[in-house]
């Protein structure tokens, strides 16, 4: 069925009379939607009137010459029934929406090519991993067949400056593994492949390789190949968050000029993760100065020097003067090497040295032990050392802190997690023992006896090695007098134990045997003075001399 | 056979290859220049940009004379020495090229002409009349450009013509044929039709410079359509037959004319291809696609570590200066700077009359990206300054994102080319619409038809008819 309607000039304003400067159409034409008729000129502008709806041209009312006003007619359209819509109502809001959804739609399916395609064979390359070329692969975590999750790690990479686990963009079944531990990996190398389960290869989750995709000079990408989840280094690292650092990556477009955006790349900023405090979040090139300052202000999880520049040691020939042998250092080893180079250089070290008579609490800890034995508790001096630790941390707070990045503010730590330094085969592990606070002894040493064991078996996961307000590092099993421990950082102090013997002590009237226990305590000078150190070691010997202290408060 | 040394050996001497080698050599390397041709400069100089500019000033100049009557001035019917002015645009491209030699010399850039190939990845042959040598590099930067695509259907024949012939311009066609609605070919149809050509242009897509907006474009369309026999679009050839009375083409497609029709001369400008398939690439292991275009990263890198490309071989839009840019980079990665060419924008300009010019998104990119926007127009017909000289045909036209920040604009109208810059850098800069409108421009200039734009886009601007709410 058709029908006749009749296609007006369009409100254009106040312009009466506008001059007809061309006709578009004739008799006969079929036209679309929007198809210019006409062209309009006015003393201010020209202008092409749309069509307001399809069909075929019946007859046209106008000529070139003509003037027209709003209202009047250009001509006569007949239009199928079903695309009725007056002619005085250009676009009707329903259909623009309806057309906007189908765009959404298009659009939506357009940016997930792969979602809804069947399982596929993805390739898992390396992701950005910085400047980093040629890095060694130092584990492998998955093997053929294995079923992997999202997320999960691949392998684990190391440069010289960090160790870092590459975890997998996609869900599904390893079908081969390309890597192996001692090889050398790049951006963009192969890791291996998946056969990805249904629906798992998101597109959102690989920003790279939709930045590739769309980037000209990546148009040879393949679209099945993607690339492993970048890595988010500071996961794992315990460096807060950067003050100069947005808490999201900005999306769409950096705001900032080019000589900025130069500026960044040269000092090696990455200006999605730098905070604009120009007008409307635009990046100045302080911004970029300030966040670089910081960088490498901050003490880095991994890095090899603080802000310290030491001249570098120069390479001997050891082998000219004897025998030598090289023995590769452990995983452990050189990342603890990393760590306490760091914190010895960039935390002001002093030791405090002070005797704790333990000799009533040792004997109790010998009457208690068979007890204890008997309900399966090896009950070690250790477990009392940390109650009575706790007890005194309470009293002096500002040794169970951190120092805050920005060096502007300690932060008080109301947990009490105690690291305590194993001994491994493979090198020093300090794993930690929670809420000391909330436990009696008896659990303390069950807790000791199980994670020194997990860690001679290397069986510690990062959890338990992370978050300690406050590190033991006990020699009392093996010998010695005094020593001055390494703070561990983010703590501000560390308490090194050595062996306790019987020592003549002067008790005012003669000499008594007494079981002392050496103590020497580490702690960060920027944040503890001298003489609050003095009364730490004082307030911790006299509730080691006597623990029943601990149940005053 | 000798053995040449160099830190960094570029191929070719284009806007590009001649902008690296100089930059490199300022950075302290030492840098060989190879070129095929006698003259530096490449298309750009020679056969391209430069001497099409000095043509179309003639063009220019020659409608505007005669545009005059219409203010009262007349100059009569202009004469046309032919020779003197195929001259005149010869002396401006020798000038420049001359120079160029002068300041490689100064640079003391070692300029070897020859056809270069790879040999391996640290060596390259350099073939010339003279012989063959071997030029050893530690890093190469590929600018080797682009060529004419050939229509493989167009017969042999002296009057049909690629751009580089119809700047030669040999006499004017009385019927000339322009294959291709693209940039190239309507600066040299503005050119010949000003001459005295009767023009007719062939496009394959439904409008001129398909890059550009239909908006846009349409006010050209409208302003050629006038002065050209006939522009036929969504129409592709299909057979040209040189006979002796002239070229009879037979058309197909929407506007195609049944019968075949008689031509002077045709110009065939469907587009330039890159040269990447002349340089023995394979010797190396430098990866091409399948349009030759060499894949490089944001520092122009090449999958070969110390093989770098740029400028037409390495993808769009084929422009000198976005080659000239690449060059710097290219030149100042391999001296250790941490460079990477990553601009907001690259303008694009049309040197007909009227000029039309873009930069940054087209309102069809946006779509396409799925980027919410919205436009600021401002027609010349409400601007003193374009009525004043004759020529409101044209608008300006800004596109924001919902944030209120430029991200891209163009212009079509005399001049659009230069004012175009402006909002290059106001897209480079991050500016809000609100930047733009509160930026004085002098009045009365066409450059302010750009802050009117940002006006109209704020609701703000009050040289057009008041804003009735939407």
């Amino acid at each position: 069925m058709t029908n006749l309607i009749q296609v007006k000039v369009p409100d254009i304003g106040d312009a009466e009379g506008a001059d007809i400067i061309e006709v578009l159409i004739a008799v006969g034409d079929k036209i679309e939607k929007e198809t210019p008729l006409i062209v309009l000129e006015t003393d201010k502008a020209t202008m092409e009137v749309p069509s307001s709806d399809a069909g075929v041209v019946k007859s046209i009312s106008v000529a070139v010459g003509d003037q027209v006003s709003n209202g009047d007619v250009i001509l006569e359209l007949e239009t199928q029934t079903e695309s009725i819509s007056t002619a005085e109502t250009p676009v009707s809001p329903v259909e623009t929406e309806n057309q906007l959804e189908v765009v959404t739609k298009l659009d939506a399916e357009q940016a997930k090519p792969i979602e809804n395609k069947p399982p596929e064979i993805i390739d898992i390359l390396v992701p950005d991993i910085g400047d980093a070329v040629d890095v060694d692969v130092i584990e492998v975590l998955i093997s053929k067949n294995d079923s992997i999750t999202k997320e999960q790690s691949l392998i684990v990479l190391e440069t010289d400056k960090a160790t870092m686990e590459v975890p997998s963009s996609a869900a599904g079944t390893v079908l081969e593994v390309l890597v192996k531990v001692g090889d050398k990996v790049s951006q963009n190398d192969l890791i291996g492949r998946l056969s990805a389960s249904a629906n798992s290869v998101p597109s959102k989750e690989s920003p790279q390789q939709t930045a590739a995709q769309k980037g000209p000079e990546k148009a040879s990408h393949t679209s099945n190949v993607v690339q492993s989840a970048p890595i988010n280094s500071d996961r794992n690292s315990p460096v807060p968050d950067h003050p100069h650092m947005k808490k999201k990556k900005s999306e769409g477009v950096i705001h900032a000029s080019p000589s900025v955006r130069r500026f960044a790349r040269e000092l090696g900023a990455e200006l999605s993760k730098v905070k604009g405090t120009g007008n409307k979040g635009r990046i100045v090139k302080d911004d970029v100065q300030n966040f670089i300052k910081f960088e490498l202000s901050r003490p880095k999880a991994t890095a090899t020097s603080g802000s310290i520049a030491t001249s570098e040691l120069p390479t001997i020939d050891h082998a000219k003067w004897g025998e030598i042998e090289t023995q590769s250092l452990t995983r452990i080893q050189k990342i603890s090497s990393v760590n306490l180079h760091r914190n010895w250089i960039s935390i002001p070290h002093v030791t405090q040295h002070e005797d704790a008579d333990i000799t009533e609490l040792d004997a109790f800890r010998k009457s208690m032990k068979e007890e204890a034995m008997n309900s399966g508790t090896r009950l070690t001096p250790l477990a009392f050392i940390m109650k009575a630790l706790v007890h005194t941390l309470k009293a002096f707070p500002k040794f169970n802190a951190s120092l805050d990045n920005d060096g502007e503010s300690l932060i008080l730590k109301h947990y009490y997690h105690i690291g305590v330094a194993v001994e491994t085969p493979d090198g020093l592990t300090v794993p930690v023992i929670r809420d000391v606070d909330q436990k009696g002894i008896y659990q303390i040493a069950d807790e000791l006896g199980e994670i020194s064991a997990k860690a001679r078996e290397k069986k510690l996961g990062a959890n338990d090695m992370q978050g300690s307000s406050f590190t033991i590092s006990s020699l009392g099993g093996i010998g010695g007098t005094a020593f001055s421990p390494i703070v561990k950082w983010p703590d501000v102090a560390i308490l090194g134990l050595s062996r306790n013997k019987m020592q003549p002590v002067w008790n005012g009237k003669e000499f008594e045997p007494r079981l002392m226990l050496p103590m020497s305590l580490s702690y960060d000078h920027r944040v503890i003075d001298g003489a609050d150190a003095a009364r730490f070691v004082v307030h911790l010997a006299a509730t080691l001399k006597d623990i029943r202290r601990v149940l005053l408060n | 056979m000798s053995n040449i040394k160099a830190q960094v050996v570029v191929i070719g001497a284009g806007p590009g290859g001649y902008t690296a080698a100089f930059r490199a050599a300022d950075l302290g390397l030492e840098v060989v220049l190879i070129e095929e041709y006698q003259t530096l400069g490449g298309v750009c100089l020679n056969v391209g940009c430069i001497p099409s500019k000095a043509l179309l000033h003639s063009a220019k100049v020659i409608d505007e004379a005669k545009s005059m009557e219409t203010h009262g001035v007349s100059f009569g019917e202009p004469t046309i020495d032919i020779d003197k002015i195929r001259e005149y645009k010869d002396g401006v491209v020798k000038q420049l090229t001359k120079g160029l030699s002068g300041m490689a010399k100064m640079r003391k850039v070692n300029v070897i002409q020859g056809v270069a190939k790879f040999e391996s990845p640290t060596s390259l042959s350099v073939a010339s009349d003279s012989g063959t040598q071997i030029v050893n590099f530690e890093n190469c930067i590929i600018a080797a450009g682009s060529r004419v695509v050939q229509l493989p259907f167009l017969p042999d024949d002296p009057r049909i013509i690629d751009s580089t012939g119809a700047l030669e311009l040999k006499d004017i066609p009385e019927k000339m044929l322009v294959i291709g609605g693209g940039i190239i070919g309507l600066e040299m149809a503005t050119v010949y039709r000003a001459l005295g050509a009767g023009i007719t242009i062939v496009e394959m897509f439904d409008q001129l410079i398909p890059a550009a907006d239909k908006d846009v474009v349409k006010v050209l369309h409208r302003y050629v359509k006038k002065q050209y026999d006939s522009i036929m679009l969504e129409t592709s050839v299909t057979k040209v037959e040189a006979k002796d009375d002239g070229l009879w083409v037979t058309f197909e497609g929407k506007k195609a004319p049944k019968e075949p029709q008689r031509f002077d001369r045709i110009l065939s400008a469907v587009g330039r291809r890159p040269n990447g398939d002349k340089l023995n690439l394979e010797a190396v292991g430098v990866g091409v696609d399948e349009r030759g275009f060499i894949a490089v990263d944001k520092q122009l890198k090449t999958n070969v570590a110390n093989i770098y490309a740029i400028g037409d071989l390495v993808g769009q839009p084929m422009l000198a200066h976005k080659a000239t840019h690449e060059a710097h980079v290219a030149a100042e990665v391999i001296a250790g700077k941490k460079h990477a060419f990553e601009p907001q924008c690259i303008p694009s300009v049309a040197y007909t009359d009227p000029e039309l010019a873009w930069v940054g998104l087209t309102e069809k990119e946006a779509k396409e990206k799925g980027i919410e926007y919205s436009t600021g127009v401002f027609p010349w017909a409400a601007s003193g300054r374009a009525i004043g000289v004759g020529r409101t045909e044209g608008f300006s036209k800004t596109l924001y994102d919902k944030d209120h920040r430029i991200i891209g604009a163009a212009a079509v109208g005399v001049n659009a080319g230069e004012l175009i810059a402006e909002m290059g850098l106001a897209i480079e800069m991050g500016c809000e619409a609100e930047d733009i409108a509160l930026t004085i421009h002098a009045h009365p200039t066409l450059s302010e038809s750009f802050a009117f734009s940002a006006e109209a886009y704020e609701g703000t601007c009050t040289d057009l008819p008041p804003n009735r709410k939407k």
